[in-house]
């Protein structure tokens, strides 16, 4: 096949899957929340309600594009595709397995936190052209929250970086591979439990996921910055939402748990289901996620921005040194060379 | 009649110094901006009064300084009805239908204001089984309003799993109050001289399980949302009301002991079977939402000691006195109140000795609360005036009349 | 429960109100004042002796010649209420008395509103309840059905 070809079938691919996991997502998320409290969720269309969110999709496709008066039009048309389309471009760098990547690009970790930063500036532009001035205020609040983040996002999976010597995904999780002492698996977590708890959470924060989702506080501001939108322009940025969230959860199980790896099973003997393995983690995750936001109420945004700045970046430059430090130490150097 | 179009910006003069939509609120205080002198712009935001999160149909027009509020205003008359004037056409024992649309989500405190009201005026006694199953009841009642409260306060703040949970056990304490009155919310079950009817046959073991209950699902409550360090962080210290800027805006009831006075119509101003019941009323220190939260919780635990003791000391005798359908007090002017989930709810009655009151006045502690939101907004975050609406426990209902 | 009459005559006295009627009704303790002394009168309970610092309450009465304004203070550390009530023409001045007693701020736009007077003193004097055009709802003078219209209809 040429290799064009190949590109384009891979692009669909990945906005094929980004499609399939917002439904799967919006179903799960409305179970979970639901049986978290103590009612049912979707349970009428389909058995157990699994079409509803292929409903709600072509519910949403059919309704009124409203355009309120006063809004900037060029933004306005524009903000949903600049969420958008950064999310469906994180994709492109990760590891299903060791074959099954969109591409293999040596510094993908680094690719997709730029690709996620994007997202911001459309929330921006969307609170900005809504002619609002509530959606005004969550837009604000997104652009400080996210844009504040991403430091401490960053440096939090440094120390990952710096034993595994390479910002390719694949290159990460092979790092992973084998055992300790026989029968504790390699899987960062264990000496990298500081870091993943600051990754978690400022992961949590660029996610606008509760605790942390002053943008859209549902009792406050309404919808916050999405509050105009509405047919598919709002589905743009809500899918756009919740393919951050598979995106980041990925990131935590390639960098943490070990990709597509089953403990005491060889990297090898498990590539034909890898896939399944690495889906399989990253739904856990997500599940957590939906948990931590079925329970915990909403922290304020200054009270947020002083968690960034005043914790997350000492803690996660502390840890930077106490690996670095250790790796000089004992002589550990990048497990991967080149 | 002006034109519906003009109500967006028609507020009505009653004289000079009033002002539109657009310009700055005019509450009593109003906080300094910034020492640097930034020329930022202020924003005048409207919150309400469709909101998600106001708890009733409540307008703030605040002005905002970036995120912090700089002055606030509260504009209510969204629900109002008139309550007090549809009462000077109804008879006395129909009052307590209009009281229990006043505040509709504690109905029966409203009812037995009335019905004390009444009872002062005829100088009536409510037998001994009458003054129990109206404590049961009032009880039950205030658990259920705080029961509310809890769940909105945790949806103020973000968390929407304790809303339902506290539904949860509201629904079992309003099939209780089914079964004892009809209703699930508009009783009419409290009238001057006593109750309308007996307590149902078996409806003691039902709540005896409910009260078993009850304490370990609120250990539950307190845990889920107080336990929380975020919550913590939300509440504690803020929105502080000392004692003086209390006693000076009326507060009463919950908002009051939180700031530190002990006043509770129960200790201070007794009615029906308050004296014979065995209860500690929890008061606060600070006057922050957290106390104000802890001072809640707390009251709920006593009601469902009282609730318990109500049932196992109901004694036997008639629920109610002999009072004519149609009363014609004497002549005269009295004042009672009751300790209802929100503060004092009180019943100004005027009579001139027909069946109908001459004046009716309600006093909703409810309207007290909304007037020191004014004082206490400026200088907080228009998150903190989400979550301190809902501290105060603000009913619209009950405000607006 | 009741204050002292005489306590209550000697700082109205000092008020410089003289003579003033102090009776105990099926209310309280009532005591009536002029409409124009009503702001000093009220400072004066507060700051004496008998330390009311509370005004739980403030309401008017269309009494068919005035309006009859009935403001309800409270002690909380002597455990006594008083009930001070004052006399407006229809269409007078309500003078606040929110300086004194912040906990008359809603309930004077309230009265000032439903039974047509003019607000003074007040540092928002708007309409509360009803949109302008609405008459003062209730003085007697504004109708409403009777038992018996409302059921025949």
């Amino acid at each position: 096949m040429s290799p064009a070809l190949v590109i384009v079938l891979r692009v669909l691919a990945a906005l094929g899957l980004m499609l399939a996991n917002g439904v799967v997502l919006i179903y799960m998320l409305r179970k979970v929340l639901g049986h978290l409290h103590v009612r049912l969720g979707p349970v009428h269309v389909g058995p157990k309600g699994v079409f509803q969110t292929t409903m709600d999709v072509l519910k949403l496709l059919s309704k009124e594009d409203v355009w309120p008066s006063g809004v900037d039009r060029t933004l306005f048309y524009l903000a949903p595709m600049v969420v958008f389309a950064p999310s469906l471009m994180a994709y492109g760098a990760l590891a299903f397995s060791e074959t099954w990547k969109i591409t293999d690009l040596a510094t993908g970790l680094l690719f997709t936190f730029a690709v996620l930063s994007i997202v911001p500036i459309g929330i921006l532009m969307a609170g900005w052209a809504s002619a609002n001035k509530w959606s005004l205020l969550g837009g604000m609040r997104a652009a400080a929250q996210q844009i504040a983040y991403e430091v401490p996002l960053l440096l939090s999976v440094l120390p990952v970086v710096m034993i595994v010597g390479s910002l390719n995904l694949g290159d990460v999780v092979l790092a992973q591979d084998g055992m300790w002492l026989g029968f504790l698996p390699k899987w960062f977590v264990l000496p990298q439990l500081p870091a993943f708890v600051l990754f978690a959470v400022a992961g949590l924060v660029e996610l606008n996921q509760t605790p942390f989702d002053m943008s859209e506080a549902e009792s406050e501001l309404v919808s916050g910055f999405a509050t105009e939108y509405s047919a598919m322009k709002f589905g743009l940025l809500f899918l756009s939402e919740f393919s951050n969230s598979f995106v980041i959860s990925a990131l935590g199980v390639t960098l943490f748990f070990g990709g597509w790896l089953v403990p005491w099973v060889s990297s090898e003997a498990i590539q034909p289901i890898a896939p399944v393995v690495f889906m399989i983690k990253v739904y856990i995750g997500i599940f957590v996620m939906m948990w931590i936001r079925g329970t915990f109420p909403r922290v304020r945004i200054d009270q947020l921005m002083q968690l960034g700045w005043k914790w997350l970046i000492p803690a996660s430059l502390g840890w930077i040194m106490v690996t670095g430090l250790v790796m000089k130490l004992w002589q550990l150097g990048p497990q991967v060379v080149g | 009649m002006s034109d519906p179009r003009d109500l967006v910006t028609d507020v009505g003069l009653l004289a000079e110094g009033a002002h539109d939509a657009g310009s700055p609120p005019a509450g009593i205080r109003r906080a300094p901006t910034g020492v640097d002198g930034l020329t930022t712009e202020h924003l005048i935001i409207n919150m309400g009064p469709q909101h998600p999160s106001t708890h009733g149909v409540l307008r703030l027009i605040v002005e905002v300084d970036g995120e912090e509020i700089v002055a606030a205003e509260t504009s209510l008359g969204y629900l109002h009805r008139g309550i007090e004037k549809l009462a000077e056409t109804r008879r006395y024992n129909q009052l307590g239908t209009l009281m229990d649309r006043g505040d509709y989500v504690s109905g029966m405190h409203g009812e037995q204001a009335a019905a004390l009201a009444t009872e002062r005026l005829l100088e009536v006694d409510v037998p001994a089984k009458g003054q129990w199953i109206r404590c049961l009841v009032a009880e039950l009642t205030r658990i259920a309003s705080h029961l509310i409260w809890y769940g909105t306060f945790g949806l103020d703040t973000g968390a929407m799993g304790q809303f339902l949970y506290a539904m949860r056990d509201r629904e079992s304490i309003l099939d209780i109050l089914e079964a004892i009155s009809g209703a699930r919310m508009m009783f009419n079950y409290i009238r001057p001289g006593g109750v309308v009817a007996d307590l149902p046959a078996g409806i003691d073991g039902r709540i005896r399980r409910f009260c078993n209950g009850f304490d370990a699902y609120l250990d539950e409550h307190h845990a889920l949302l107080g336990g929380n360090e975020i919550f913590q962080a939300r509440v504690q210290g803020v929105g502080e009301i000392d004692a003086d800027t209390a006693l000076a805006f009326g507060l009463t009831g919950a908002n009051l002991r939180a700031s530190g006075f002990g006043w509770d119509v129960r200790r201070e101003r007794p009615y029906d079977a308050y004296p014979q019941l065995d209860f500690d009323v929890p008061v606060g220190t600070t006057g922050d939402a957290w106390d104000r939260y802890m001072v809640r919780m707390e009251e709920m635990r006593q009601a469902n000691r009282m609730v318990r003791q109500c049932v196992d000391g109901m004694p036997e005798g008639d629920f109610t006195a002999k009072v004519p359908k149609v009363v014609r007090p004497p002549e005269g002017e009295v004042y009672a109140s009751v300790e209802s989930s929100r503060g004092e709810t009180g019943v100004h009655v005027v009579s001139d000795g027909s069946d109908t009151p001459y004046r009716y006045h309600y006093r909703a502690p409810s309207l007290f609360a909304c007037q020191v939101l004014e004082e206490i907004l400026p200088g907080h975050l228009i998150a903190d005036a989400v979550m301190l609406i809902g501290s105060l426990d603000i009913m619209l209902g009950e405000t607006d009349r | 429960m009741l204050p002292d009459a005489t306590v209550v005559r000697s700082i109205l006295s000092a008020a410089g109100v003289h003579d003033a009627p102090a009776e105990e009704t099926s209310l309280g303790l009532v005591c009536r004042v002029p409409a124009s002394r009503a702001p000093s009168v009220l400072a004066a309970m507060r700051e004496s002796e008998l330390d009311f610092r509370m005004l739980a309450d403030m309401l008017g009465t269309d009494t068919g010649e005035d309006i009859e304004i009935t403001y309800h203070l409270r002690s909380l550390s002597r455990d006594e209420e008083l009930y001070v009530k004052t006399a407006l023409p229809y269409d007078g001045d309500l003078h606040s008395v929110w300086n004194t007693f912040p906990s008359a701020l809603l309930p004077e736009r309230e009265t000032a509103e439903l039974f047509g007077l003019k607000l003074v003193g007040h540092p928002n004097p708007k309409r509360l309840f009803t949109t302008e055009g609405i008459e003062p709802l209730l003085r007697k003078s504004v109708p409403q059905r009777s038992v018996e219209e409302v059921r025949e209809r």
